[in-house]
C-alpha cells in the first residue's frame, strides 16, 4: 500500500542573500556566495528543495592570536604569521567564506592594509569582525568599509547597544551587516527591526543568534535558531535571513578542547577530541538551520564540509 | 476673502483681519497672543485647545478631542483655518488638560456618601458620668466605670490594658467622675466586646475629630491620609520614600538582607521612621481653630502593603516568601495595638493590616481591588498597578486571577538619575518638537523643575521615541541635529533642561540607563497583565474598562503611556487612571466595616498566577522589552503616529 508522507506548506521564506561582489558587480572577488532561500525546515528535501546549501567560513586574524590553542598554532603554522597567508592556506583547505577578526592593536590604517591584503591574497568573500569593543569597532570598521566599497563584505557585529555606525557605513558602502544578539528569538528580532529601521535593505543582513558549545548550552542555541526559523517559515518578515553561528570560537573555549594534560585518560587522544567537538558542535547547529558556519580547525573545515555534503544530498 | 477673527480670555482681547484657510494658531500669533504649541504644532499634544463661539472654522484634525468638544466648538488652534469672521475663546490652560480625550487625572477624594461615624465606626467616643464613691459605695473605680459603660451605652465586659488602669483612678478624680472613653468596639461579632484605648477627664467635644491613619507602605514609596473619624475626612497626606529602599530596591533584596544577622530589626526601624516622620509631617499638615494634632491622638489605623512589606514591619521572618513553595507567614494578621509593633500613634491605637492573598500579591491589591471597585464590577475589568511590584488583577464580581512581577521603582521616579516623587518641583509631562527637539514641560506646582517624576518619565520617554531622539531599542540616536542629544558617562543621553533652568543648576536629563529602566519596568508590567489575559484566556480587547492604579502622581496621559508600550493600545475611552488605589482601599477599611470585610472577601477570593510556573512570562517580558513592542501588529495607533 503507497504511504503518502504529508508535507508543510509554508507561507514564509528565508531571504537569499549574497555575499562578496565579483568584477561584474563592482568587486573583485574570484567568486560570490549567495546563502538562504530555504522555503521548509533544513534538510526536508521532500518539502522543497534547498536552493543554497550551508557554508563553512574560516576564522583568521589580522595578527596571530597569543591565547589560540596550541593545537589550532599547530595546524596553521607559519601561515598565522600574516593574515595575507593565512587566508591563502584557508581557500587551500576548503574555506567558502573567510572571517578576518580584527583586535583592538591594530590602528585604522593598519586593519584597512590587512583587510586590503586578504582581499588580494584570496578570492573569497569576504566578513570583518571589529575587535569587540564598541568604540573601537566602530573606527576600524568605518575605516574598513570605505577603503573597500561595493565589496559587499559583511560588517561585524552589530549588537543593540552598538549598530547605529556600522549599519550606517555599511549602507554607504555596499556592505552587508551581521546582526548578534544574545541566545533569543525576540532580542533577535528587534535588532532586526533596529537595523531595518535605519534604511538598511533587507537583502544586507545576516542574523547570529549565539550558540553555545557542545555540552556548553548548544540545546538553548539550537533551540532558539529552531524558533527562529519557524517564524521566518511563519511569515514573519523580521526572522527571514540567513543565520550565521560561529561554532569554532565556542567549542574552542571549552575545557575538552584546550586542556590536554591532567585529564582523564578515557577523554581520548586530544587533538581529536578537540577537532570532533568542533565538528559536532558545527553539525548540530548546521542540523537547526545555521547557513553559515564559521570555524577555526582546518581538519573540522573538511569534515563538515563532507557531512553538508552528504546532507544536501540525502 | 479676508476674515476679522476676535479673540477673548483671560486677559486677552485682540481683533485681526486675516485671509481665508489662515490657521487660528497664526491669527492668533498676529493678534500678539500666544498659544502655546508644546508639540510643534503637529496636532499632537491637544494643547492649543480654543473654542469657537461664533463663525465658520475648519477642522483638519481633532483627534485629541471627544466629539461633544468638538460640539461645544473646540478645535486646535494648529489644525483649524477659519473660513468666515469669527470669536475664538482662549480657555486657560487647565481647563484644556481637563478636556484632552488622552489625559486622566485622579478624581479628588471623597467621603463616601453613606458614612455615619455613629452607626459603623469601630472606634467611638463617649461620655461617662460615674457616681462618686462614698463611704456607702466603696465599689472599686474600674467596677465603677464597667458599670457606667453598661448602664450608659450597654456595653458588657470592656477591656482595658494595665497601661490605662495605672492612669485610670486619677483622670476620673480630675474629671470630677465626668469622664471620655475612646473605645473600639466590635459590635459585629456574636459576642461583641470592647477595648478602652483612652481615658480622659472631663466631657469631650462631640463634634472634635477623632484622628484614624489610612497607610500604604509600598516598596518604594509609602503614602498615608490622615482622617477624621467623624466625619470620614481627608485632613492630610504625606508620601515619601521608604527609608528601607538604602537596602535594597526590590522585595527580594529586601528579604536577604532582613533574613542575615539583625537585618530584621534594622528593616522594621526602617520603615517604622519613615512612616513615623510621615505622620508627624501629616498632623502638621492639619490646621485647627485650636491646638494641634499630634501623632499620640491617632487612635486608629489600617496598613496596606504587599506581603513583604507587611512581614517586615511587623517583625515576622519573611525568608520564606522568596524559596519554593513561597508562602507567607501570615496572610491575613490579627489586630495588633500601635505600641506593640513600634507605630508612634497613640500606644493603645488599633493597628489594623490588611490581608493579602499570597507570597507576592498583598494587601495593597486587596485593597486595591476594593477602592477600583473591581470585585464589584459587571463587566471583565482589568486593575493595572503600575508599582514596584506591577500587580494586576483581572476579572469582575464573579471571578478575579491576579499575578504579580518585578518591575522595578523607575515609574515612582526612584533608579532613574534625575527622577523624583511626584511632588513640588516634579516635571510631570513634557512634549517635544518634531523639528527643533526642544522640549516643552509642565512642573508640579509651577517653578523650576527639581526632575521628572513618573507620568513625566512616561511622556519623556514616548516623546523622545515618536520624534526619532531614540530608536525603538531605546537607544539614543547621537546623530540627531541637536545639542541636547549628547554623549554621557552611560551612553547616549538627552537634556530635558539646562542647567540655567532647573532648581539645581545642574543639567535634568535622560540617561541610557534611566531608558533601560525604564523599558524593564515597562515590559514588565505589560508582561504581567498580557500573560495573566492569555492565561485565562480572555483577550484584552474583551476587556471593557482598565483601571491604572499607581503612586506616580495625580495624572497620566493614556495616549503616552501606550506609545511606550506600558498599556495595551486600546481606545482611550476604557481606560481610567485612579491613583494610590491602595491606600485608598486602606482609608476605606479605616471607615466602614463593611468595606473592612469587603477586603477579606476579596482576599479569599482571588486566584493568584504564579508567572514563574513556565516560560511564558519571560517571552512576553523580552518582546515588551522594545518600544513599544516587538510584535508592532499589536500597537497599530503607535504605527500610525510613527508615520506621521
Amino acid at each position: 500500500m503507497p504511504i503518502e508522507i504529508p508535507k508543510d506548506k509554508w507561507p514564509g521564506s528565508v531571504r537569499a542573500i549574497t555575499i562578496g561582489a565579483t568584477s561584474a558587480d563592482g568587486g573583485t572577488r574570484a567568486k560570490s556566495i549567495t546563502v538562504g532561500g530555504q522555503t521548509a525546515l533544513p534538510y526536508m528535501h521532500f518539502e522543497a528543495p534547498m536552493p543554497n546549501k550551508p557554508v563553512v567560513a574560516v576564522e583568521i586574524k589580522s595578527r596571530k592570536p597569543e591565547d589560540w590553542s596550541t593545537l589550532l598554532m599547530n595546524a596553521w603554522g607559519d601561515a598565522m604569521t600574516s593574515p595575507a597567508a593565512w587566508a591563502k592556506k584557508a581557500e587551500e583547505v576548503g574555506a567558502d567564506l573567510i572571517v578576518l577578526a580584527l583586535t583592538l592593536a591594530d590602528s585604522p590604517s593598519e586593519a584597512v592594509a590587512a583587510v586590503k591584503s586578504v582581499l588580494a591574497a584570496s578570492g573569497l568573500p569576504l566578513i570583518v569582525w571589529g575587535p569587540g569593543q564598541a568604540e573601537k569597532d566602530n573606527e576600524l570598521l568605518v575605516a574598513v568599509s570605505e577603503a573597500t566599497k561595493g565589496e559587499r563584505i559583511v560588517l561585524g557585529i552589530c549588537e543593540d547597544k552598538n549598530y547605529r555606525t556600522i549599519v550606517a557605513t555599511a549602507m554607504a558602502n555596499g556592505h552587508l551587516v551581521q546582526a548578534r544578539t544574545p541566545m533569543d528569538v525576540n532580542l533577535s528580532k528587534q535588532l532586526n527591526i533596529l537595523i531595518s529601521d535605519m534604511g538598511m535593505p533587507k537583502e544586507r543582513i545576516l542574523m547570529d543568534p549565539t550558540t553555545g558549545a557542545l555540552g556548553y548550552g548548544i540545546e538553548y542555541g539550537y533551540s532558539v535558531m529552531e524558533r527562529l526559523r519557524l517564524a521566518s517559515l511563519q511569515g514573519d518578515a523580521m526572522t527571514q535571513f540567513p543565520m550565521l553561528v560561529t561554532p569554532g570560537l565556542e567549542a574552542w573555549k571549552t575545557k575538552e578542547a584546550k586542556v590536554g594534560e591532567g585529564v582523564p585518560e578515557a577523554w581520548g587522544d586530544w587533538n581529536a577530541r578537540s577537532i570532533n567537538w568542533e565538528i559536532l558542535t558545527a553539525m548540530a547547529l548546521v542540523e537547526s538551520g545555521a547557513d553559515i558556519v564559521v570555524l577555526r580547525h582546518p581538519e573540522s573545515v573538511k569534515r563538515v564540509k563532507d557531512a553538508i555534503g552528504e546532507l544536501v544530498m540525502a | 476673502m479676508d476674515h476679522s477673527v476676535t479673540f477673548t480670555g483671560e486677559n486677552i482681547n485682540a481683533t485681526v483681519t486675516v485671509p481665508t484657510n489662515t490657521l487660528l494658531a497664526d491669527a492668533a500669533l498676529q493678534a500678539g497672543i500666544d498659544i502655546g504649541q508644546p508639540c510643534g504644532g503637529q496636532g499632537r499634544c491637544g494643547r492649543c485647545a480654543v473654542q469657537v463661539t461664533e463663525g465658520e472654522v475648519r477642522r483638519r484634525s481633532t483627534l485629541r478631542l471627544s466629539p461633544s468638544d468638538v460640539e461645544a466648538g473646540y478645535a486646535l488652534a494648529c489644525q483649524t483655518v477659519v473660513e468666515s469672521d469669527a470669536h475664538i475663546y482662549v480657555p486657560p490652560q487647565e481647563k484644556i488638560e481637563r478636556r484632552l480625550t488622552t489625559d486622566r487625572v485622579v478624581a479628588e477624594v471623597t467621603v463616601p456618601a453613606d458614612y455615619d461615624y455613629d452607626s459603623v465606626q469601630t472606634v467611638k467616643r463617649l461620655s461617662l458620668q460615674l457616681a462618686p464613691p462614698s463611704m456607702d459605695d466603696q465599689t472599686d473605680d474600674w467596677a465603677r466605670l464597667q458599670t457606667a459603660f453598661r448602664l450608659q451605652h450597654g456595653m458588657e465586659r470592656v477591656r482595658c490594658s494595665v497601661g490605662l488602669l495605672r492612669k485610670m483612678s486619677d483622670v476620673l478624680r480630675a474629671g470630677d467622675w465626668q469622664t471620655t472613653a475612646i473605645v473600639e468596639t466590635n459590635r459585629l461579632s456574636d459576642n461583641p466586646t470592647s477595648r478602652l484605648i483612652d481615658l480622659l477627664p472631663g466631657r469631650g467635644d462631640d463634634y472634635a475629630p477623632i484622628w484614624g491613619v489610612a497607610i500604604d507602605i509600598g516598596t518604594t514609596t509609602v503614602s498615608l491620609w490622615l482622617v477624621d473619624l467623624v466625619t470620614g475626612k481627608v485632613r492630610a497626606q504625606a508620601a515619601e520614600y521608604n527609608g528601607q529602599i538604602a537596602r535594597g530596591e526590590d522585595v527580594i533584596s529586601r528579604i536577604i538582607y532582613a533574613s542575615k544577622n539583625g537585618g530584621g530589626d534594622e528593616m522594621r526601624q526602617r520603615v517604622l521612621d519613615t512612616i513615623n516622620n510621615l505622620l508627624e509631617t501629616a498632623c502638621k499638615r492639619v490646621k485647627l481653630d485650636e491646638g494641634r494634632v499630634t501623632p499620640d491622638q491617632i487612635v486608629k489605623a489600617t496598613i496596606a502593603g504587599n506581603s513583604t512589606m507587611t512581614h517586615l514591619l511587623l517583625g515576622i521572618p519573611a525568608a520564606s516568601i522568596r524559596l519554593s513553595p513561597f508562602v507567607t507567614a501570615v496572610n491575613h494578621p490579627p489586630l495588633v495595638t500601635g505600641r506593640e509593633i513600634g507605630l508612634n500613634v497613640h500606644p493603645e491605637a488599633v493597628v489594623d493590616c490588611l490581608p493579602g492573598v499570597a507570597s507576592y500579591v498583598g494587601a495593597d491589591i486587596t485593597a486595591g481591588a476594593l477602592s477600583s471597585g473591581l470585585d464589584d464590577a459587571e463587566d471583565v475589568t482589568l486593575f493595572i498597578d503600575i508599582g514596584t511590584n506591577g500587580e494586576t488583577v483581572l476579572g469582575n464580581r464573579d471571578w478575579m486571577v491576579t499575578c504579580a512581577c518585578s518591575a522595578g521603582p523607575a515609574f515612582e521616579g526612584a533608579g532613574v538619575m534625575n527622577g523624583m516623587r511626584a511632588t513640588q518641583g516634579a516635571i510631570e509631562e513634557i512634549w517635544i518638537n518634531t523639528d527643533t527637539l526642544e522640549p516643552t514641560w509642565r512642573v508640579i506646582g509651577g517653578g523650576k523643575p527639581k526632575g521628572i517624576c513618573g507620568s513625566g518619565l512616561i511622556s519623556l520617554l514616548s516623546e523622545a521615541f515618536i520624534t526619532g531622539v531614540v530608536d525603538k531599542g531605546g537607544n539614543v540616536k547621537l546623530e540627531a541635529p541637536s545639542p541636547r542629544v549628547r554623549k554621557g558617562a552611560h551612553g547616549g543621553e538627552y537634556v530635558v533642561a539646562w542647567g540655567q533652568e532647573t532648581e539645581s543648576g545642574e543639567d535634568i536629563v535622560l540617561t541610557r540607563v534611566d531608558i533601560d529602566n525604564l523599558l524593564r519596568a515597562k515590559a514588565a508590567i505589560y508582561a504581567g497583565f498580557t500573560v495573566l489575559a492569555d492565561q485565562v484566556g480572555v483577550p484584552l480587547e474583551g476587556v471593557s474598562k482598565l483601571l491604572v492604579g499607581g503612586s506616580f502622581g495625580k495624572y497620566i496621559n493614556v495616549e503616552k503611556a501606550v506609545q511606550i508600550g506600558l498599556l495595551p493600545d486600546l481606545e482611550w475611552s476604557r481606560f481610567e487612571f485612579l491613583g494610590n488605589t491602595s491606600v485608598k482601599g486602606a482609608y476605606l477599611a479605616l471607615l466602614e466595616p463593611r468595606a473592612r470585610e469587603r477586603i477579606t472577601a476579596i482576599a479569599k477570593r482571588m486566584t493568584y498566577i504564579e508567572l514563574s510556573a513556565d516560560n511564558s512570562f519571560y517571552e512576553a517580558f523580552t518582546s515588551a522589552l522594545f518600544l513599544p513592542h516587538t510584535d508592532l501588529h499589536k500597537f497599530p495607533s503607535v504605527v500610525e503616529a510613527l508615520r506621521k
